[in-house]
């Protein structure tokens, strides 16, 4: 060690803060310092970080002039760094943390390194998560797998500094470099925490969390779960439970409301309206899953969409038989009649309708029935019962299951209406499949045998609803039809499905589809839906 | 345009500009208009407008401004035709009404600003209505309309429901205060009762989807298929969606049905129905369209405001024999004059006071003839109203189509699905009048959704306070 480097370190060594800084301009006239003068001037340069600043704020100039230096020396003092830093008290970690980042990538490898060493030293950890708080480059993230294990750690200081740490990171680097795995480790470890028996470990959390929002790492979803999350902190939920700690509470009203104006992309409520997968049932006769995320998610058993296969055609309505919220999918059942329903048969999957609009229409009349209740589906209408079936059936009440055809080969979703169904009651005209006869012979059978039939849903064709309900009137069992007027816009604006119910004109689109079976006029049904019969014989003809 | 000829026209007395004659505009020959879709008034020439220009005698004190919902600087931009500058004309009505075009052609001016005009008490008032869509479709022509500049984001959005009259104006006043602004539309497209309400020959689609074309691109985006009220409710947009506030403008989209006999028979049509078939849905293009219609060959008509004017006139331009009924006499009839006097011309025939009691049906539960009860009109009562009293006398027509344009009733999807926003008896959205809030906080309202079933122009003028006061609210 040369006499000049020896004098410096003596001066560093001094109480005295004149003699301090005199070392700190000297050190900074030092050029070509070998690696040993490097690593001790180091240590005694570190020692200015452990000074009581209180009092004393030149020292504070001091201890960032000692890390400038620290800083021109490069990767060779890194360990001796680290080695400090695992040790250090919680004032010069910050120092210390900030000289050991500024090297970058070539500090990475070694403070991987003493963290592996270290795992059983809490304080280590702890001190060396501050270090990591101060990257900026991008490699840092390729630590945080790992680092992030320890968020889990029964110490609540290391869990909150973890969380802390990568917060910080969030912040500081660029959001395109944290891939999927990555943000959807941190939200998940940082969610889990947002629950934690320790309020700083909490804060640290719903900070962290909004900081991942704040920079657009969350998927929708999981911003609707922060959503909840904070909502929940803030006791503005059903539970009116507020997080006990302000701390935690400071933190969820800071991010909530940002949470809330976090613009929603327009493409947001853009549905693709594709075709996911398309079965044939029977001839002529297909089942559906499209892609309708929005509508999926608030669909009620017995409402209806309208779909607009393409730009020239018209709107028709269309029975729901099933959908799937989580994965944003409705399923409809659609039998080649006209022109467009044969147009709309022609796609095929991966297809695209032009237009789907709904929900629409009212719920289904459910409720809990002490009674038996009968589903009755005929011809394609059979899809249509299944959804109001298994809320009955969820209600506790015991459901049976008519379906009706002409024969074997046009009988669809037997199989998925005995799924929401106690049992289930096949008849065919034709007597190919089940029994011989029609679906009211069956209901009839049903109406003997049950102690009670509270409750009838037929849905259907027009003649068989009418029988179904001409057979109920006079015993007086509640029945319910669905009834498939024409629709123009489907909304309650053109009036197209008016029907007369108990004399009373009402729209089936806006009041129904459902109406009480005994008061509908199905004679003027019968004949409002031939109105456009020449019409639909001359559109057939263009195809 | 010389100096020497702007200094003479200066000098133009009062007395001179009252001297000066009505412009009137040329229309299509009835017998050529009522064969297509063509839009009927085919719009002044230059010449024709800086004439008509010449006739506002700029009162110092306007009453015109005052009679126009928008409140449109009407002697200003006039002035400005009158100098030739067509494109500062219509700047000048773009600072109060951005669908100027439309609002030319659809404007009831004879119960707004051209019934209030200094020069119509003596003679035929100025032909305000035809300068405002010369000067619109001047700038549409020659590409003269800027794109107003959008202040910097202020992190506020709007959730507007309805793309008609009231939510397209809400939208523009909201964009340009710098708010992100989503329009949800039921239907395929926008425009609302433009589209599927307003003939084509009074008004040309281009102009609708230039309109929303210059929304687009100032930002204002749109969502179609959107049914607010069923796929997303007023609490998901303001909670959920993160809007700051939300915008009903739904209209008046419920058709009132009259109440007796026949009234559901195949063949009667709201019109609301017959409407949205043929210029939504073009059935008159069926069946390269594949909407249907079906289209008799004698067509009754009920009613007599603007839009069984234009029933009438479309169920002419498909080829039926058309007739108008209507309870009251033709000085009754709601129409505005301009609409009347046009179908008038259309080889259409009128049946005044008579009020139809019963649609006769055949056994296919078709209609094939229209009872009506003979009227009188009684005294004006105090009101000075006179009422249409009934005679007992009845006559029966062959008829094979009926459209039922009674008017309409407020679309009750908002208020059905959404008890914090209640209406009075008639189903009409309750608001203050002075910021169009209904009772619902952050929700506002306006066009026919809080009327009942106005006009274009109303519409648009409650879009406008509405704007004023959202953009206080949100910012507030």
């Amino acid at each position: 060690m040369s006499k000049k480097i020896n004098l410096i370190i003596n001066k560093l060594k001094s109480e005295d803060e004149e003699s301090i800084s005199l070392a700190l301009n000297e050190t900074e006239q030092l050029t070509d310092i070998t690696d040993d003068d490097k690593i001790a001037l180091t240590s005694n340069l570190t020692q200015l970080f452990y000074q009581d600043h209180v009092g004393m704020s030149e020292m504070i100039s001091l201890a960032n002039r000692a890390e400038k230096q620290i800083t021109r020396f490069g990767s060779v003092v890194i360990p001796f760094l680290i080695d400090e830093l695992v040790n250090a008290d919680a004032e010069s970690c910050a120092h210390l943390g900030r000289v050991i980042a500024v090297n970058g990538a070539n500090a990475i490898a070694p403070l991987l390194d003493t963290w592996n060493k270290k795992r059983s030293d809490q304080y280590a950890l702890i001190n060396l998560t501050q270090a990591l708080a101060y990257f900026r480059t991008p490699e840092i993230l390729q630590t945080l797998p790992e680092i992030l294990v320890a968020a889990d750690s029964s110490n609540y200081q290391l869990s909150s500094n973890v969380i802390n740490a990568t917060g910080k990171l969030v912040v500081r680097i660029d959001p395109n470099q944290f891939d999927e795995a990555l943000r959807l480790q941190i939200f998940n470890i940082s969610f889990s925490h947002l629950t934690d028996s320790h309020s700083l470990v909490r804060m640290q959390a719903a900070r962290t969390l909004g900081k991942l929002m704040g920079k657009g790492l969350l998927t929708n979803t999981q911003k609707e779960d922060l959503r909840t999350a904070y909502s929940a902190i803030l006791g503005k939920d059903d539970n009116h439970d507020w997080d006990d700690a302000y701390i935690v509470r400071r933190e969820a009203k800071r991010y909530l409301p940002r949470l809330k104006t976090t613009p929603t992309s327009v493409t947001h409520y853009q549905q693709s309206f594709k075709i996911i997968s398309k079965k044939e049932l029977c001839p002529k006769t297909f089942h559906y899953v499209i892609e309708a995320p929005l509508i999926a998610r608030k669909l009620q058993a017995g409402q209806f969409i309208m779909i607009r296969p393409h730009e020239l055609s018209e709107r028709i309505p269309l029975s729901i038989c099933g959908w799937d919220s989580e994965k944003g999918h409705i399923e409809v059942v659609i039998m080649s009649a006209g022109k467009t329903s044969i147009q709309m048969n022609n796609l095929s999957v991966g297809d695209c309708f032009k237009d789907v609009v709904g929900p629409l229409g009212q719920r289904s009349h459910v409720r809990h029935y002490r009674g038996t209740c009968v589903v009755i589906g005929g011809g394609f209408g059979t899809g249509a019962i299944i959804p109001t079936a298994r809320d009955l059936k969820a209600l506790g009440s015991r459901v049976i299951g008519v379906v009706g055809a002409r024969s074997k080969d046009l009988l669809i979703l037997v199989d998925e209406l005995k799924a929401v169904c106690d049992e289930v009651i096949v008849t065919t005209n034709d007597g190919s499949a089940g029994t011989q006869g029609f679906v009211t012979n069956a209901l009839e059978q049903i109406i003997k045998d049950e102690r009670r039939v509270s409750h009838v849903l037929a849905i259907g064709p027009v003649p068989m609803m009418q029988a179904v309900c001409e057979l109920t009137r006079p015993i007086g069992i509640e029945t319910m039809v669905s009834l498939n007027a024409l629709m123009v816009d489907g909304t309650g604006m053109c009036g197209a499905c008016r029907v007369s119910i108990d004399g009373e004109t009402k729209f089936a689109c806006f009041h129904g589809p459902d109406f009480d079976g005994h008061k509908v006029d199905f004679d003027q049904l019968t004949k409002r839906q031939k109105m456009f019969v020449a019409e639909e014989k001359q559109a057939l003809e263009t195809l | 345009m010389s100096d020497k000829s702007a200094k003479k026209r200066a000098g133009l007395s009062n007395k001179e500009r009252m001297a000066l004659s009505f412009q009137e505009m040329s229309l299509l020959a009835p017998e050529e208009r009522i064969q297509n879709f063509e839009e009927v008034p085919v719009g002044y020439s230059l010449e024709e407008a800086i004439a008509e220009a010449k006739r506002c005698i700029q009162c110092k004190k306007p009453d015109c401004v005052d009679g126009c919902p928008v409140g449109i600087d009407i002697p200003a931009f006039i002035k400005l035709i009158e100098n030739g500058d067509m494109a500062d004309a219509a700047k000048k009505i773009r600072e109060k009404n951005f669908l100027p075009a439309a609002c030319g052609r659809v404007c009831p001016q004879d119960k707004q600003c051209q019934a209030v005009c200094v020069v119509g008490k003596k003679k035929e008032p100025v032909g305000i209505g035809s300068l405002e869509r010369y000067a619109a479709d001047y700038e549409r022509q020659h590409g003269t309309l800027e794109l107003p500049e959008i202040p910097a984001a202020t992190g506020k959005r709007i959730a507007i429901v309805g793309a008609g009259p009231a939510g397209l104006t809400c939208a523009y006043e909201l964009r340009i205060r710098g708010h992100e602004v989503v329009v949800f539309e039921a239907f395929h497209r926008a425009g609302g009762v433009l589209v599927y309400g307003i003939p084509r020959f009074r008004l040309p689609m281009d102009i609708i989807d230039e309109d929303i074309e210059f929304l687009e691109k100032i930002g204002v985006q749109f969502v179609y298929n959107m049914i607010i009220g069923k796929i997303l409710s007023l609490d998901d947009l303001l909670e959920q969606e993160g809007f700051d506030a939300v915008f009903v403008a739904s209209g008046a989209g419920l058709p009132k049905m009259l109440d007796v006999p026949g009234v559901n028979a195949n063949g009667v049509y709201s019109a609301n129905e017959y409407l949205t078939r043929v210029y939504l849905m073009q059935a008159d293009k069926f069946p390269e369209y594949s909407t249907p219609l079906y289209q008799g060959k004698k067509v009754a008509v009920i009613g007599a405001g603007n839009t069984a004017m234009d029933v009438l006139r479309t169920a002419k331009r498909l080829g039926a024999e058309t007739t108008c009924y209507y309870r009251r006499s033709r000085e009754e009839a709601p129409a505005r004059t301009e609409e009347l006097e046009h179908a008038e011309q259309e080889f259409l025939n009128w049946h005044w006071l008579a009020n139809p009691v019963e649609f006769i049906v055949d056994e296919n539960n078709f209609v094939k003839q229209i009872k009506c009860e003979k009227m009188e009109l009684s005294d004006p009562d105090t009101s000075g109203r006179r009422k249409p009293l009934p005679t007992g006398k009845y006559f029966t027509e062959d008829v094979d189509t009926v459209i039922l344009s009674l008017g309409c009733d407020v679309n009750p999807m908002i208020p059905a699905t959404d008890k914090g926003v209640k209406t009075n008896k008639w189903g009409i959205i309750i608001v203050d009048e002075e910021t169009c809030q209904t009772t619902k906080r952050g929700v506002f309202a306006g066009g026919d959704a809080i009327t009942g079933g106005a006009t274009v122009i109303l519409a648009m003028g409650q879009a406008k306070t509405a704007a004023k006061a959202i953009d206080q609210y949100v910012l507030g």
